[in-house]
């Protein structure tokens, strides 16, 4: 993407003012701690990104650039605080000047500012982690596979990928969780149906049976088949819209006797004795803190025990005795079994009486329109109240949570109110007094309400089948993206571990030439275990000395980068990483950076001058290209020491 | 050391991934234009939110 020419450096962090040419070559700055090195690294990033990773994110407290980041002399002065870099963007064949200063750092100010370089420098803005400190370092090497996974999908960008992933996941279960009560609604709107068609199923030829014995007595012309759009009711003459709606008494008598047999189903589904010992068992669960979170806890344990390998904790990395740990997460999964075992018991228990409640419901909504129509309209308030409330207790019931209402529930449910019953029975005899209709009223009657309910049930049932499509649809394209990215993601994977492999080897070739590792992805972690002398694969901090460990971190950004940017990887800074590293070593490094990544411009920094040397020696830096910080003060910044002056 | 075989840059992954995708929905049995509203949302528009994502899979009246 860019190299960087030169920087220029004022009133930023340590420094007063100061300006390095590094001619896009490799450039070394050395010094002790505390002169300045991590202040021309900050100036670095902070110029191209606007941003210093040292003064923000995670553990900085009240930290932060735009008070922290001019010097200390200057912190209410920003505007003196600038850096100002000249950068070379090879394909574009472009040097271009960025200026960005403290009191705005999301301002770059770049000359000449055409379209095609702002989008090279929004690229390089976007890829911050062309600086590796050893901090960085240790993140890839020693962290936990599931903050690995964090850091290594920062670095190649993923975290879209994750979150298209949970998202798809997320809409599939949500389309599925609803073909529940769609379900039982499309059952219900069966039940009125059938009621209403005096038949005991539903098919083609039993609805034209029932429909054309009606139609026949109004004369009309029989219908031979059922569509989605037949009417029951076709050529039956439409009454004058003025005319009052009548209740259909014949109809209107069977849904009475239907709700009182729901009722009377509620009172008698759970027995006393079941009430009481469902009661009793949601009683032993209340004390048990497990019963809110089981469920899913249960699923977590039981993913856990399965993915315990080589005695680690797979949650937290923490090592164990594997039988210990075996039996420590068993513990905790018998324990929710059990919980969880009480909670699908009570549920089987309690699920006739969710389902008489929502018969209920139906009908007295039904009686309650039928009311409505009565001249003049019956009372029914109690009715409609009951109804509400068996809605409620039916989604308290459902859900089982929180247990204390359930148990309220269940033991004040099943008792219907006698104002309700009182009201059936007040409508009851409104209706028996209706005078008995025509036979051709009659059959007009049963048409129209048939026809009713046939549409209530069909529209239940188109959506219930549009809610499984849904469903099928969503899960179908949640599974295709987990299976393609997967397969993405295994391929990115097996190429990094590749190439890591073979960079460590070649820079521990004295004794790790066969050296091998793998990069295990697994639900949103990345396992990484390393070869040791051919004795196994474990993780990195397990046997590897501190000094390889860095050298892995360093090998592994490599791999990572060359993948991620390919011939774009032309810039990177390396912020003393190798401070544990071995002088026979850090030769071979030098070696491996001129020798595999000849277009990439590194700008290291270092307290040792032997490294400093090596890098000269090796041919990785040539002879101008390094400065030495000698000291530093806060009036003057670092003290520098050119390499031409030794 | 063997030299590691030349890899070419692969800038945007999530791109590469959201690309293999709706390839891959295109040779399933999955509506074309549901194809269609992934590919504006995940290549155009580039919105991964849960919204967005639930007009591509579901569509427009998804929401209502």
């Amino acid at each position: 993407m860019i190299r960087v020419d030169s920087i220029t450096i004022k009133e930023f962090r340590g420094i007063r003012d100061l300006t390095l040419d590094f001619k896009e070559k490799n450039f070394a700055i050395c010094g002790p701690n505390g002169t300045g090195k991590s202040g021309v690294v900050d100036a670095l990033e902070f110029a191209l990104t606007g941003n210093v990773s040292r003064l923000s994110g995670e553990g900085r407290g009240d930290i932060s650039l735009k008070q922290h980041g001019p010097h200390v002399d200057r912190r209410n002065d920003p505007d003196k605080a600038r850096v100002t870099v000249k950068v070379t963007i090879p394909s574009l064949s472009k040097t271009v000047t960025v200026e960005r200063r403290l009191k705005t750092p999301a301002v770059a100010h770049v000359t000449p500012s055409d379209a095609a370089t702002l989008e090279v420098l929004k690229q390089v803005k976007s890829h911050p982690e062309f600086v590796l400190s050893r901090r960085e370092l240790i993140r890839y090497v020693l962290a936990t596979p599931g903050k690995r996974a964090e850091e290594v999908q920062a670095l190649l960008h993923l975290d879209e990928v994750e979150q298209v992933r949970v998202g798809l996941q997320k809409i599939a279960n949500s389309c599925e969780k609803k073909l529940v009560p769609l379900g039982t609604a499309s059952m219900q709107a069966r039940d009125t149906l059938l009621r209403a068609l005096e038949v005991s199923e539903v098919t083609t030829a039993i609805v034209l049976a029932a429909a054309n014995a009606q139609r026949a007595i109004l004369d009309l012309p029989a219908l031979t088949d059922l569509t989605e759009s037949t009417s029951l009711k076709d050529g039956m003459a439409t009454p004058p819209p003025a005319k009052p709606q009548r209740i259909p008494k014949a109809q209107a008598l069977a849904d009475i006797r239907a709700a009182r047999e729901a009722l009377a189903e509620i009172a008698s589904v759970p027995s006393a004795t079941l009430v009481a010992e469902v009661v009793a068992d949601l009683n032993a669960l209340t004390g048990d803190p497990a019963i809110a979170a089981s469920v899913k806890q249960e699923a977590f344990y039981t993913t856990g025990i399965e993915l315990i390998e080589d005695g680690a904790c797979p949650f937290c990395d923490t090592r164990w005795d594997l039988d210990e740990l075996r039996k420590h997460v068993q513990t905790k999964i018998d324990h929710l079994e059990d919980v969880s075992r009480k909670r699908i018991a009570a549920k089987t228990k309690i699920a006739p009486l969710i389902v008489a409640l929502g018969k209920a419901q139906v009908a007295i909504n039904t009686l309650v329109r039928y009311a409505a129509l009565a001249t003049p309209p019956v009372g029914c308030d109690s009715a409609r109240d009951y109804s509400v409330n068996c809605g409620t207790a039916i989604e308290r019931l459902t859900s089982l949570l929180p247990l204390a209402e359930s148990i309220s529930v269940l033991t004040n449910v099943p008792s219907v109110p006698p104002a309700v019953l009182d009201a059936i029975y007040e409508l009851e005899n409104v209706v028996a007094m209706l005078p008995d209709p025509t036979k051709q009223d009659a059959a007009r009657e049963w048409l129209t309400v048939a026809q009713e309910r046939l549409e209530v049930w069909r529209e239940a049932m188109w959506k219930l089948n549009a809610a499984k499509q849904q469903a099928q649809t969503a899960r179908q394209v949640s599974d295709i993206y987990a299976t393609t990215s997967d397969a993405v993601l295994a391929g990115i994977y097996a190429a990094v571990e590749k190439d890591f492999a073979a960079l460590y080897g070649f820079v521990n070739r004295d004794d790790e030439d066969k050296f091998q590792a793998k990069l295990i992805p697994s639900m949103g972690k990345l396992g990484f275990d390393v070869d040791f002398y051919g004795r196994g694969f474990f993780p990195p901090g397990a046997y590897h000395s501190e000094g390889h460990q860095d050298g892995m971190g360093l090998c592994l950004y490599l791999a990572l980068m060359r993948y991620l940017q390919g011939d774009g990887f032309t810039f990177a800074v390396l912020d003393d990483v190798l401070m544990s590293v071995d002088a026979g070593h850090r030769r071979e490094v030098c070696t491996l950076l001129k020798r595999e990544f000849p277009k990439t411009q590194f700008i290291m920094t270092t307290h040792d001058p032997i490294w400093l040397r090596h890098m000269r020696t090796e041919g990785l830096t040539g002879g101008r290209s390094a400065v030495q910080f000698r000291n530093w003060s806060v009036d003057e910044g670092p003290t520098r020491w050119d390499e031409r002056d030794v | 050391m063997t030299r590691s075989p030349i890899i070419e840059g692969t800038s945007d992954i999530p791109t590469q991934i959201f690309e293999n995708f709706l390839l891959a929905l295109g040779e399933a049995s999955v509506p074309l234009e549901l194809v269609a509203r992934l590919r504006k949302a995940l290549l155009e528009e580039r919105t991964f939110t849960r919204r967005a994502l639930t007009v591509a899979v579901l569509g427009e009246g998804s929401l209502s």
